[in-house]
């Protein structure tokens, strides 16, 4: 009975805490090392889905990819047309930040579900809760990630078709996007913590997000260029959770030039600060999920 | 800390929690209240009330109470899933819980998905639980094809078996099942059964909450008697029913013996 003596010495303490924060260390390690149900829960959550076929696949970049082309013509038609060079930048433009948009778009609304929606696993088993909006997390990078082809797929195309487009296929600066993409998914992991929490408590919140998502996205430099803001409305920029890390991307993807000093530091406040924040108001809490339920 | 010789010790256990009886959560309504100069009305119940309990290794505890006693409150917080509102709960070693309903994950997903999910779920590795799906399957038994079908096109009963499989093969030094004997058929109930006199043989640890009596006879070393939140009674669990039933003032009905 070798299994037995190696969980014997393992003793756990459960004692009172309220709005307070559990010991983090244990928290985290538990987290750490329960991550592999996480990545499994992801994956069945998208077989689930039919998201694992070939189809689901392409369906997942179809829909941005429309939703691209919808917002493209909006555009174009609010500006008045352009010149057709302009065009492909525009369109790409719209097409990077729209994918990374729906990135941690899609973090969100998934994640703020996955507490409500984990009702019985939640009342079976203790383990670290933030595992189920991780795992959220997790599908939406796996959604995102296959969108980036496409969008060098695409911008391929416009410079065959108007070889004086200036946007870059390949560029040095790509090697930002993977700092990009950490930021993006850490900034919508803390702020899915915080609605998953207070999901629990009000169960419209997930109405009232598609709302704010909606908002989010026209205060976000993607329909518009980061450089059409002046003055003080520049500041939207950097109060919009989003903001710095979608001015990174405009800058990386179509400008071909590295983010600035403001745009990487920017990046980093809100990365760290929408974990700390929606991790503390998430952990504190999460003891009182299974009544809540 | 605590004697070696002990699974679970609980002092002075209390755990009060409030629930709002108004209309639904959510916001819209938080709003439309606050604007009326409404407070939200809450009621705060004592699910349990100074709790003192030790469970020896190796033994089988099992617990009876009418519906709303605290049982399955004392279950959960002994997972660790509830938290304490005073006291303590010390747990010596690795628990499994098979509580609420099941496995419940995605209907969607197959029995064996769902085995592997629960595993990982419950702390195992991927390699453990590899290792562990295909005995898991094997004690389920499900007609021919079942496991590999979603959850969603399984009768209840197979569902229960499929939960219950998990919960005793993960190894467990603490193994908590709320009301899930009930699962499958006799001749699973016998197996189940087995597989608990085996599990305590090993000098595992059981605790059972169950409406069936006879179960709690059958299987327990001791039990406990719950009511509102107070423990009323513990000792040899024929004696626990006895009274049990005898408070219950419906005599020794057979249906009071009948797994539910």
């Amino acid at each position: 009975m070798s299994s037995q003596q190696e969980f014997a010495a393992k003793i756990q303490v459960f004692e009172p805490h309220r709005a307070s924060l559990p010991p983090l260390g244990p928290y985290l390690r538990e987290f750490w090392r329960r991550r592999a149900f996480a990545i499994e829960l992801s994956r069945f959550a998208d077989k689930a889905e039919y998201l694992d076929s070939k189809l689901g696949k392409v369906w997942l970049i179809l829909n941005p990819l429309l939703l691209a082309m919808v917002y493209f013509l909006l555009v174009s038609v609010l500006r008045g047309g352009g010149k057709s060079h302009n065009g492909i930048t525009t369109l790409a433009h719209i097409l990077i930040g729209l994918f990374t948009f729906y990135f941690a778009q899609n973090c969100i609304t998934g994640g703020a579900l996955s507490i409500t929606a984990g009702g019985r696993l939640i009342l079976n088993q203790a383990f670290p809760r933030a595992l189920l909006p991780f795992s959220s997390t997790i599908s939406s990078f796996h959604q995102f990630l296959p969108t980036l082809p496409v969008y060098i797929v695409v911008v391929l195309l416009g410079k065959w078709i108007f070889p004086q487009t200036q946007v870059p296929a390949a560029s040095w600066s790509f090697l930002w996007v993977p700092f990009i993409v950490i930021i993006v998914g850490m900034t919508g992991f803390g702020l899915s913590l915080l609605f998953a929490t207070m999901n629990v408590y009000f169960r419209d919140t997930n109405k009232l997000l598609s709302y704010f998502t909606r908002i989010w996205l026209y205060a976000s430099p993607v329909l518009w260029l980061p450089e059409m803001l002046g003055g003080w409305h520049r500041a939207i920029l950097y109060i919009n959770p989003l903001g710095p890390a979608l001015s990174a991307t405009s800058r990386v993807w179509i400008e071909g030039k590295a983010p600035t000093l403001s745009e990487v530091i920017g990046c980093i406040a809100w990365a760290l600060g929408s974990i700390l924040i929606g991790g503390y108001f998430f952990i504190s809490r999460e003891r009182d999920f299974a009544i809540r339920i | 800390m605590m004697p070696e010789e002990l699974a679970i010790r609980i002092e002075d256990l209390s755990i009060k929690y409030k629930i709002n009886i108004d209309t639904k959560k959510t916001l819209k309504n938080a709003v439309m209240r606050a604007s009326m100069g409404q407070r939200v009305r809450m009621r705060t119940i004592e699910a349990i009330k100074h709790l003192t309990l030790d469970v020896p290794h190796g033994s089988v505890l099992g617990i009876v109470g009418a519906n709303g006693a605290g049982k399955s409150t004392l279950m959960r917080s002994i997972a660790g899933i509830l938290p304490p509102t005073e006291g303590r709960i010390i747990v010596n070693g690795k628990i499994s819980t098979l509580l609420a309903l099941g496995i419940g994950f995605n209907p969607a997903l197959s029995g064996r998905d769902n085995i592997i999910l629960g595993g990982l779920a419950s702390g195992l590795t991927r390699e453990e639980i590899e290792a562990k799906t295909e005995e898991i399957a094997d004690f389920a038994a499900l007609p021919d094809g079942f496991i590999d079908m979603p959850v969603r096109t399984y009768s209840s009963g197979m569902y229960g078996r499929v939960a219950f499989s998990v919960a005793v093969n993960m190894t467990p030094d603490i193994l908590l099942l709320d009301e899930a004997l009930s699962a499958g058929d006799a001749s699973f109930k016998e197996k189940s059964f087995n597989r608990m006199r085996e599990l305590c043989k090993e000098a595992r640890t059981i605790v059972i909450v169950s409406h069936a009596l006879a179960t709690i006879n059958e299987l327990c070393d001791s039990a406990i008697w719950l009511d509102k939140g107070t423990m009323l009674a513990k000792g040899k669990p024929e004696e626990i029913t006895e009274r049990y039933l005898k408070f219950l003032d419906v005599g020794t009905l057979p249906s009071n013996f009948e797994d539910m």
